[in-house]
């Protein structure tokens, strides 16, 4: 089963949609709530497939290059964000297509886990 | 020459501190190393919580070193209430760190600090034409990440592991499965350390003396005494020999031990029990530009690296040894109690102290972490190495000071926590 990868906390109303639209799925993939970024590291998936909240948009949108995800510069261990990673899996040259279904922040729980289970 | 430097946010440290620094004529004439997290009251937290609550609030302290809070407030329960643990739940605990001290410990040095050493203003910006280091450093990051999900059941904040014992126990398979990841990473523990002797280290000695453990059998990591060759201590009796003070500057407190200040970290632990280090721990301590009771801070980050090899054979030889039998937690009485857990843990000796009355509930609660004993320590290195680079321009002067910095492998999120409150 290809897993999807799931970003987010639960307890800040910013960024817990992605974790609450990954319940309403249909089993059709194996949920795994990531902590932090480098459990991709364990991804044996020919592509890595992630849910995330992204800042800025109004309606659900598909990043297939990583070039477009902004890797904040790194000023403690805790901004080792999914952005940082993605770019430095880039620069390693790790060979793994990505592909990231964001989500806005808010929105009807529903109707994005639609969106989410026809693009996943 | 600056007169000032104002460093508001020191980066590629663990959480947010700031530097206030004044100089005139070459001399420092005011020098403050503060923590600017804000405070995170976590010993009033758990204050009127049940016992079995304790670790699993205060692993919350730091995502970092969040195994290193559960082993040290689960060793001050335990003594508090007098409960003896198996040798087997002895033996996942001290695993358990070493994936985090791993984890720990390979992030440091190549995500924060080798770039300070290869020139680089980030891992992002090495990455090109280091790629080879950082995915060692990955490799090695996730072989602890893997100890700590198998043993902890997460990959941070781990949850099996509880009051006189585990909730949930690995498979024999699952420790042969550890054991095979952690000979995988062996040669990166080694290069690391040959990376990190080949490094020019600014000349530099602190006047602070090197505190650790010391445990008379083995490599300091879950017990033993507080000491140096400034004297040792019963860690029962932390609170004669270390007091904490706040200064209005910082959200963290100050430490001393008797009125002095003093270091703790992979140096001191190299320093007073280096001859403990396993073989390969010891020949890559003698490759390397550490000599005995070495007193440059910079020689951290070499340490570090030694005990990567160190803490990789030691997790071989636990795997090896251990052969997991169902057990369940040993009871613990509800209290009276009072009790002190000391573990040495990535950055130095970590202090959980609980009094517990007998109804079980925690009626006092400290918590002293590595960084807050090292900040006063930092403060005055700073001061004392500035007028050696006063000369020089600005930027540069603060890069070796960020650079002084990040040898102690500073945690300030977790070290934020001065904030009194009176309880009614």
């Amino acid at each position: 089963m290809k897993k999807l990868y799931v970003f987010g906390n639960e307890h800040l109303a910013e960024d817990r949609l992605a974790r609450q639209v990954s319940r309403l799925l249909s089993g059709r993939h194996e949920i795994v709530h990531c902590r932090s970024p480098d459990e991709l590291l364990e991804c044996e998936d020919e592509e890595i497939l992630i849910l995330d909240v992204v800042r800025g948009i109004k309606e659900p949108v598909i990043i297939e290059d990583i070039e477009k995800v902004r890797a904040k510069k790194i000023m403690t261990l805790h901004d080792f964000d999914l952005g940082y990673f993605l770019n430095l899996m880039k620069l390693l040259g790790v060979e793994r297509k990505v592909k990231i279904i964001g989500i806005p922040a808010e929105g009807n729980v529903e109707e994005l886990a639609k969106k989410v289970e026809e693009w996943a | 020459m600056p007169k000032e430097i104002t460093l508001n946010h020191i980066t590629k440290i663990e959480g947010h501190a700031k530097l206030n620094l004044s100089m005139e004529g070459g001399k420092v004439t005011k020098c403050e190393l503060s923590a600017t997290e804000g405070s995170r009251y976590f010993e009033g937290i758990v204050r009127g919580r049940k016992y079995y609550e304790a670790h699993e609030m205060t692993s919350r302290i730091c995502g970092i070193c969040s195994c290193a809070h559960v082993i040290a407030a689960l060793s001050a329960v335990e003594d508090a209430l007098g409960v003896q643990i198996s040798e087997q739940t002895y033996k996942l605990r001290e695993l358990l760190t070493l994936g985090e001290r791993i984890r720990s410990h390979a992030t440091h040095l190549y995500f924060l600090a080798l770039p300070d050493y290869l020139g680089y203003e980030s891992a992002l910006a090495m990455a090109p034409k280091y790629g080879k280091e950082l995915k060692s450093a990955l490799a090695m990051m996730k072989a602890g990440n893997g100890i700590i999900r198998l043993l902890g059941s997460r990959d941070l904040h781990p949850v099996s592991a509880t009051v006189g014992g585990w909730l949930k126990l690995p498979k024999q398979e699952q420790i042969d499965e550890i054991r095979k990841s952690l000979e995988q990473i062996r040669t990166d523990t080694v290069e690391t350390c040959e990376l990190f002797s080949s490094f020019r280290y600014p000349k530099f000695e602190t006047k602070g003396k090197f505190f650790s453990l010391i445990n008379p059998k083995k490599y300091p990591m879950l017990e033993g005494s507080f000491g140096s060759d400034g004297g040792i201590f019963d860690k029962s009796k932390y609170s004669d020999f270390i007091k904490e003070y706040h200064e209005p500057y910082s959200s963290a407190n100050f430490v001393v031990r008797q009125d002095k200040r003093y270091a703790v970290g992979a140096l001191s632990r190299i320093n007073t029990s280096g001859k403990q280090l396993s073989k390969e721990g010891q020949k890559a301590l003698k490759k390397s530009q550490i000599r005995e009771n070495s007193k440059n801070p910079y020689h951290n980050n070499m340490a570090q690296a030694i005990e990567l090899v160190h803490y990789v054979g030691e997790g071989m030889k636990i795997c090896e040894e251990l052969a997991i039998k169902d057990e369940k937690p040993v009871k613990a009485n509800a209290g009276p109690g009072r009790g002190v857990g000391a573990i040495e843990v990535p950055r130095g000796t970590l202090w959980h102290e609980y009094s517990i009355n007998s109804e079980g509930k925690i009626t006092n609660a400290n918590i002293i972490t590595p960084t807050a004993q090292n900040l006063l320590n930092m403060q005055e290195d700073i001061r004392e190495f500035v007028p050696s680079v006063a000369g020089r321009k600005k930027e540069e002067i603060i890069i070796q000071v960020e650079k002084l910095i990040r040898s102690y492998d500073p945690c300030f999120s977790c070290s934020a926590h001065f904030l009194e409150v009176k309880w009614a």
